[in-house]
């Protein structure tokens, strides 16, 4: 999902430990998905209640989040509003993709053929309307705040970054860079041991990625990162038939921008690029948001979790004890939000 | 370029107040002497250090960037007695700090300051000043670090007070604003701080200073005080804890 610049950019390795007391928005769809495409069994199959419902994405709320929130971080959670209509065609290609890589895992399955069936399972990953409502809940009932976005939600987190109501932004996406995300973490919510889609598991460590070093290392201004984007294809247009992140850095730097690169005549560049732009540029966001760090709701969290979805109440109440612990230790600020 | 000598004293008293916060620090040489601004990787409290060229015995510098490993500079300090002559010479070719004293001379490799940011400093209005002995303020201190992991400073137009309140015991200490060297407080303000920080931070006051408190409600405190004779002012600032509750 989103452009994939990542050969052209190298975050800093941070610690867990080292964010204490900061305050976090998250990519909630970006995460929900992770967690969706990772919390499954090794034939592929989702993590379900007796019901048959799928509680990968609570799985994955409460103990990732519990974990961060034992580190002392302090996360809210920006969830997608209405998407630009531009998305449109990425998410109809998303979901052909899903529904066929889901007909593909029901026969890889029945080969028995587990290695490509928990592959192909993951890509079938499904985020409906009742899973973000209960998503939504979870995060309350944790005394998470939510936030939900007018349209795109990395750029809401953008937008709260840079007002400084929090200290970051954490996505896997780039897309947030081009929203203008100043300070981003990526593998905020995978640290420790990550399951590949081939089933190999992998070493994850948060990085801090800064857009002013991103844009001062590649000697590009934002603009010039966002034209290079529609250049190499963002989830609103398809890019430009073989170019990638390199061809498009040194294109645009020579040009400076689309339209002098249009003029050269050599590329045709993607029609409707002033609207991308625009969604990158000028998104639509809001400042009706409450960041309320509140006390958890112990009950209720097992109401959801074990009543509602059968997990276990001793591995729930052991997370609970350390939140707990974990909330009494929590009111420390940083000296950022001064700046 | 930086060429100097220093009473070893000074430097300790130097590496004393970086040392609670930091454990690489990126010192700023000019002609004028040394400056080091840094924050705690939690980023709950900043160091703002300066020592001017008269805290030296000698002292001639250009201007430049020195990155220390200050727990390295430390240990090598351990070598010296308060009063030995320190002398330190950058040798920026090979990115060195070549030290001596006596007949001991480190050659200690410097840490790239490329990538160590210049933390800003936050702007802040504090209404109560208070001016205490700094052997009075560690005294409060001491007598709180049993009972809890937290303090709250407050102060109010008669006085100022830090307590400490443990799950079991409680801590209270108070001077009239008569006991205090001077006292500037036109409300009553409350701020609540990690006591470890706090008592970490008076390390390298030594006795005989004057602490100056900058107070708030629930904002950080701001800690000045004057190191190597005056020499050198040093400027703290620590972040709140958020009192439960809220």
């Amino acid at each position: 999902m989103g452009v994939d610049i990542s050969a052209l950019l190298r975050g800093k390795p941070v610690r867990l430990e080292d964010l204490t007391g900061r305050t976090v928005a998250i990519d909630a769809f970006n995460t929900i998905y992770q967690f969706l495409s990772s919390i499954r069994q090794p034939d592929g199959t989702p993590l379900m209640d007796r019901d048959g419902r799928v509680t990968s994405h609570l799985s994955g709320l409460f103990y990732r989040t519990s974990s961060l929130m034992q580190f002392g971080l302090r996360p809210a959670f920006v969830f997608d509003g209405a998407p630009p209509e531009l998305k449109r065609k990425t998410i109809e290609a998303r979901r052909a993709i899903r529904e066929e890589a889901e007909k593909e895992w029901k026969l890889a399955l029945e080969r028995g053929d587990q290695k490509r069936a928990l592959s192909l399972a993951s890509r079938s990953s499904r985020l409906d309307k009742d899973m973000i409502s209960e998503s939504k809940s979870l995060l309350r009932l944790m005394g998470v705040p939510t936030i939900d976005a007018p349209s795109e939600g990395e750029a809401q987190m953008a937008y709260m970054v840079q007002k400084g109501d929090v200290w970051a932004g954490a996505s896997q996406d780039f897309d947030a860079l081009l929203f203008g995300t100043t300070t981003l973490l990526r593998n905020l919510t995978l640290a420790g041991r990550r399951r590949l889609p081939s089933g190999k598991f992998q070493d994850v460590v948060p990085e801090i990625l800064k857009l002013g070093d991103v844009l001062s290392a590649l000697e590009v201004t934002r603009e010039q990162l966002v034209d290079m984007a529609i250049l190499i294809g963002t989830d609103f247009n398809d890019g430009v038939h073989g170019i990638g992140p390199k061809r498009a850095l040194v294109s645009i730097k020579r040009s400076g921008s689309l339209e002098s690169l249009a003029s050269e005549g050599k590329v045709e560049i993607p029609s409707g690029y002033e609207d991308i732009r625009k969604i990158f540029l000028d998104p639509p966001t809001t400042d009706e948001y409450i960041l309320d760090w509140r006390m958890m709701d112990a009950e209720g969290i097992r109401r959801l979790m074990c009543d509602m979805h059968g997990f276990s109440v001793d591995r729930i109440d052991t997370i609970l004890g350390k939140l707990d612990l974990a909330e009494r230790s929590s009111h420390q600020r940083c000296l950022d939000q001064w700046g | 370029m930086f060429q100097a000598k220093a009473r070893a004293e000074v430097l300790k008293e130097v590496v004393n107040v970086v040392s609670s916060l930091v454990d690489e620090a990126k010192f700023s040489v000019n002609a004028d002497g040394l400056t080091l601004r840094a924050v705690d990787p939690a980023h709950i409290a900043m160091v703002d250090l300066s020592l001017g060229k008269d805290a030296f015995e000698e002292f001639k510098a250009d201007e430049t960037e020195i990155g220390i490993d200050i727990d390295k500079l430390a240990q090598f300090l351990k070598l010296a007695k308060s009063d030995d002559i320190v002398d330190l010479k950058h040798d920026e070719d090979k990115r060195r700090l070549n030290i001596v004293v006596g007949d001991i001379t480190r050659r200690m490799s410097l840490i790239d300051t490329t990538g160590m940011s210049d933390p800003k400093v936050p702007n802040l209005k504090l209404d109560a000043i208070i001016t205490i002995k700094g052997e009075d303020l560690i005294h409060g201190i001491r007598a709180s670090e049993t009972v809890s992991d937290h303090i709250a400073l407050i102060a109010n137009p008669e006085g100022f007070e830090m307590s400490c309140e443990g799950d079991m015991d409680q801590v209270h200490f108070r001077k009239s604003k008569k006991d205090l060297v001077s006292l500037e407080s036109p409300s009553s303000v409350r701020s609540l701080f990690p006591l470890e920080y706090f008592s970490n931070m008076l390390k390298a006051v030594s006795s005989g200073t004057h602490v100056v408190l900058h107070l708030g409600n629930d904002f950080p405190v701001k800690m000045e005080f004057t190191i190597a004779g005056g020499k050198g002012a040093v400027r703290y600032l620590l972040a709140p804890r958020i009192e439960s509750g809220d």
